[in-house]
């Protein structure tokens, strides 16, 4: 009700004030921005030589289109199965501790999906890993244990470690979940069972499918994990035919065609996100009372504790023990703080200020596409606000390919400086900061706007001094967001870093892929402690968790 | 006469010696000049350069070392794509096609270190464009708890044999020293054996990593029973406990020979720290920085002098795979089609 009394108030709006063509120039120039890259990559991939597709379409693009979309679905299904539930047991029952749970469930955010990978492979490798020794030496003969490597592994791992997403807006959309709904199913006889998939998750099912798509975008463009586990997809690919041979038609092929895959699932996602406003709580929205799980409370407790452990508890843990070893062996620590003549305290300086200064940048940037299209609402508007949200469908492989190429050759003083990982971050991650600052827009009324405009204020005095104060709340937000996921890049940063430009995310990955775990940990373990405090405040936001 | 004779050869005498009082004081005045940044592309892997860089660090405090490594495939095109705008210093690659292709292209300049001229002729480039710094030889290494004496392949063509099938690991197609075998075999048996090795290889489930140190590791720990790697990857495992064993193989009669290759450095063209370029590559030649690659990391150093670590199998008597640097890197852009067609992974 509020979106559309807002709504209303914009329209009025915009009869007075016409759109300022300041601010059109400087969103379109956002938006200009942010095309280039994804331009440059299907003049690149199109004007590839014929034999070079004929060459990819006879061997890989098959098998990779078939591994990538497998893996996306299988992940998928697995989010939605493992989020839902989740969040079913946390806001619908009377499991115990269940407020403890939910931070549980939502924190395994903080751990990058390929330092999950990293702590699963140790423990997992057949014949090689922790568990499969320990049970051979208990047994006396090898025990045949699940492999994480390979599609099941790979669907496993990225499963732990992105169901945080379904999770977050499914306990969201289970607590805004009107009572007389399932009351009403339960009061014409259905049971409690047949309440739950007639009902309640139908209900459920616009914030699902935002999740889902997160999440299917995100396996697009991970190379980490899937590179790790040694499962091909499109993005690990490319990443192949970039640090491969000196022939960029191959890699801008591949690119073209994820790029075409992913802008689908992202436009079915802003679909779908366009149709989700009906789960807007109304002033007499009560509880649904949460189901009594009885003799049901142990097996609860012990299926959500599986799912925290191998998501947040067991990397932690395997992270500080090899971090204590790190720090009881004196070479391996001296290693740990120094590579090349750099220290352990330069590349945790170049991660943050480059993941803060690309929040701080990519908020900016975000404003005057946010005023435009929240303020005055029209298909172009809404278009350049879209447009903006590419990002989400270019994975840091290909932006990666797309800055080496258009930088160094337009801007050839800006290559090999550590702005150019910046530029990725920001153009890679600027979606969520356009989201934050259109929610948090949104959510102002624009007669307070108009108020200081009739008191003389001119349209920037009013941004600065009315509008900027009340949305910071919700820039803040978007900025975190934005710090949080440059903090765990992983891609773009290893092809764009210039030389002695380390951060948190190469060294780990550096040392881990190189099989030097204790040294990678120490590292690693700091990488999701600094993940952790934009998350927490990114949570402390939520319904859930107030 | 000999007055004049006698007197030419003092003034001879003179010059030589001052020459070699000059000599020392040349290369030492850098120690103390030399200062600013110094950038460094390495396909070697950091672990096996850190050493050496620590201990140019130590002579040379005033420098600041700024290291990226990644794979030799990936840095060259690094290069190339800056051949406009240089920003590395010094380039260092894990074999010699890589080197010899990109002098072709002139992404190098001409530089012998002090000390060049005594190494081998085959390890320098042309022009001094390139200089080599140690050799190390492609050698399968086993778990010796699982694979018994008898049954031990001698041939990196058993490796296609259907009674190792799935218990091979290798380095895949990034690695450079995966690469430059493959281009040696190339040049060795021609293109249709190589290819019908590498389907060889796919089809026997060879599982293929990143880079070595996961395949020496995994095979260490039983999870493979024989890896294909550079020699001093054994060693390295073996100094962890491992009970592995090394085979160098293709000793017979009519058999390829021990495919070897060698680590080399370059300086860039028109490298934004030259001096410090220099000094560097004085130093990775000098019997100091030969020294710690043989001794840290079990390679064969190339400066004659320089002996390889106590427990490392000497070369000498070894039967060698002949490949010529020069053309194996003009068909090194053929190997690439090659691992693609056969989807190497």
């Amino acid at each position: 009700m509020e979106t559309t009394h807002t709504h209303r108030l914009n329209l009025l709006w915009l009869k007075s004030n016409p759109i300022s063509p300041r601010l059109a120039i400087a969103a379109g120039l956002v938006a200009l921005f942010v095309a280039v890259p994804l331009i440059y990559i299907f003049i690149r991939a199109l004007g590839a030589e014929p034999e070079a597709w004929q060459r990819l379409f006879q061997t890989r693009i098959w098998k990779l289109l078939g591994n990538t979309l497998v893996l996306v679905i299988a992940v998928t299904s697995g989010t939605l199965l493992t989020g839902v539930s989740m969040a079913w047991f946390t806001e619908r029952t009377d499991m115990p501790g269940r407020k403890f749970f939910r931070w549980m469930l939502a924190l395994p955010l903080a751990v990058p999906a390929y330092i999950g990978g990293i702590v699963h492979l140790a423990l997992l490798r057949p014949r090689g890993g922790y568990i499969p020794q320990v049970l051979e030496s208990i047994f006396g003969q090898p025990v045949p244990t699940p492999s994480p490597i390979g599609f099941w592994g790979a669907a496993f791992i990225l499963t732990l470690f992105t169901y945080p997403y379904v999770y977050l807006l499914s306990a969201a959309a289970f607590r805004s979940l009107h009572a007389s709904l399932e009351e009403a199913a339960r009061t014409f006889g259905r049971s409690p069972f047949q309440t739950l998939f007639q009902v309640t998750l139908p209900a459920l099912r616009p914030g699902l499918a935002a999740g889902a798509l997160l999440v299917a975008l995100d396996i697009l463009a991970e190379y980490g994990t899937v590179a790790l586990l040694r499962y091909e997809t499109f993005s690990s690919a490319i990443f192949v035919q970039l640090s491969g041979r000196y022939d960029r038609s191959a890699a801008s092929i591949l690119s073209g065609i994820l790029v075409a895959l992913a802008i689908l699932i992202l436009w079915s996602e802003l679909r779908l996100q366009g149709q989700a406003r009906y789960t807007q709580m109304e002033s007499n929205w009560r509880p649904a009372p949460p189901v009594m799980l009885g003799k049901w409370h142990i097996p609860a407790l012990l299926l959500v504790t599986c799912v925290v452990s191998a998501s947040l508890l067991l990397p932690v843990i395997v992270l500080t023990v090899w971090s204590l070893q790190a720090f009881l062996d004196p070479k391996t620590l001296t290693t740990v703080f120094h590579i090349g003549s750099q220290g352990f305290g330069s590349y945790v300086w170049n991660s943050l200020w480059s993941s803060g200064l690309a929040a701080l940048m990519a908020v900016i940037f975000s404003l005057p596409v946010a005023l435009l299209s929240v303020r005055y609402p029209n298909w172009f508007t809404r278009f350049i606000s879209r447009f903006c949200q590419v990002g989400y469908a270019i994975p840091g492989v290909v932006i990666a390919l797309s800055l080496v190429l258009l930088v160094n050759r337009l801007l050839p003083f800006l290559y090999a400086t550590p702005f150019v990982v910046v530029i990725a971050y920001v153009l890679r991650h600027m979606p969520q900061a356009v989201r934050a600052s259109e929610s948090a827009l949104n959510q102002l009324s624009p007669s307070l706007e108009e108020a200081a405009r009739t008191l003389g204020r001119t349209s920037f005095q009013t941004f600065a001094q009315v509008t900027l104060p009340l949305i910071l709340p919700g820039l803040m937000a978007g900025g975190s967001l934005v710090f949080l996921t440059s903090l765990k890049e992983l891609p773009a940063t290893l092809l764009l870093r210039p030389a002695g430009f380390d951060t948190l995310a190469v060294r780990v990955w550096m040392w881990a892929t190189e099989g030097f775990y204790s040294q990678a940990a120490p590292v690693a373990l700091l990488l999701v402690l600094a993940s952790a405090f934009p998350l927490y405040f990114l949570l402390r936001r939520e319904q859930i968790f107030k | 006469m000999s007055k004049t004779k006698i007197s030419f050869i003092i003034i001879l005498m003179m010059i030589m010696v001052s020459a070699c009082g000059a000599a020392p004081a040349v290369t030492e005045a850098p120690l103390v000049e030399v200062s600013g940044d110094l950038v460094i592309y390495s396909g070697r892997t950091e672990p096996l350069l850190q050493p050496v860089i620590d201990v140019f660090k130590a002579k040379y405090p005033n420098v600041e070392v700024l290291l990226k490594a990644g794979s030799n495939s990936e840095l060259a095109n690094a290069l190339l794509e800056e051949q406009a705008n240089p920003q590395a210093d010094v380039f260092i690659t894990t074999e010699l096609f890589t080197v010899q292709s990109l002098a072709q292209d002139g992404i190098f300049q001409s530089y012998p270190p002090v000390g060049a001229d005594q190494l081998p002729a085959e390890f320098l480039g042309t022009d001094n464009l390139w200089t080599g710094l140690t050799r190390r030889a492609r050698v399968i290494i086993y778990n010796a708890d699982l694979v018994s004496q008898d049954e031990l392949p001698t041939s990196i063509f058993d490796l296609t044999d259907q009674k190792w099938k799935g218990q091979i690991a290798a380095a895949g197609s990034t690695n450079g020293s995966m690469q430059a075998q493959i281009a040696a075999m190339w040049q060795l048996i021609g293109e249709a054996e190589t290819e019908a090795w590498l389907n060889g290889l796919i089809v026997n489930d060879v599982t293929f990593f990143g880079g070595h140190t996961d395949v020496r590791k995994a095979v260490g720990s039983g999870e493979f029973k024989l890896g294909l790697v550079n020699h001093y990857y054994y060693y390295l495992q073996k100094a962890e406990g491992s009970n592995v064993g090394i085979i160098f193989p293709d000793q017979g009669e009519g058999q390829i020979g021990l495919i070897t290759n060698a680590t080399a450095a370059a300086v860039v063209n028109g490298a934004p720290h030259l001096s410090a370029a220099q000094a560097f590559l004085d130093f990775l030649v000098s019997p100091e920085g030969q020294k710690l690659f043989a001794e840290q990391n079990y390679e064969y150093p190339l400066l004659p002098g320089v002996e390889v670590h106590g427990d490392v199998q000497r070369l000498e008597g070894f039967r060698f795979a002949d490949v010529d640097v020069v053309e194996a890197a003009q068909d090194f852009e053929v190997t690439f089609d090659l691992m693609e067609k056969v989807a190497l992974p």
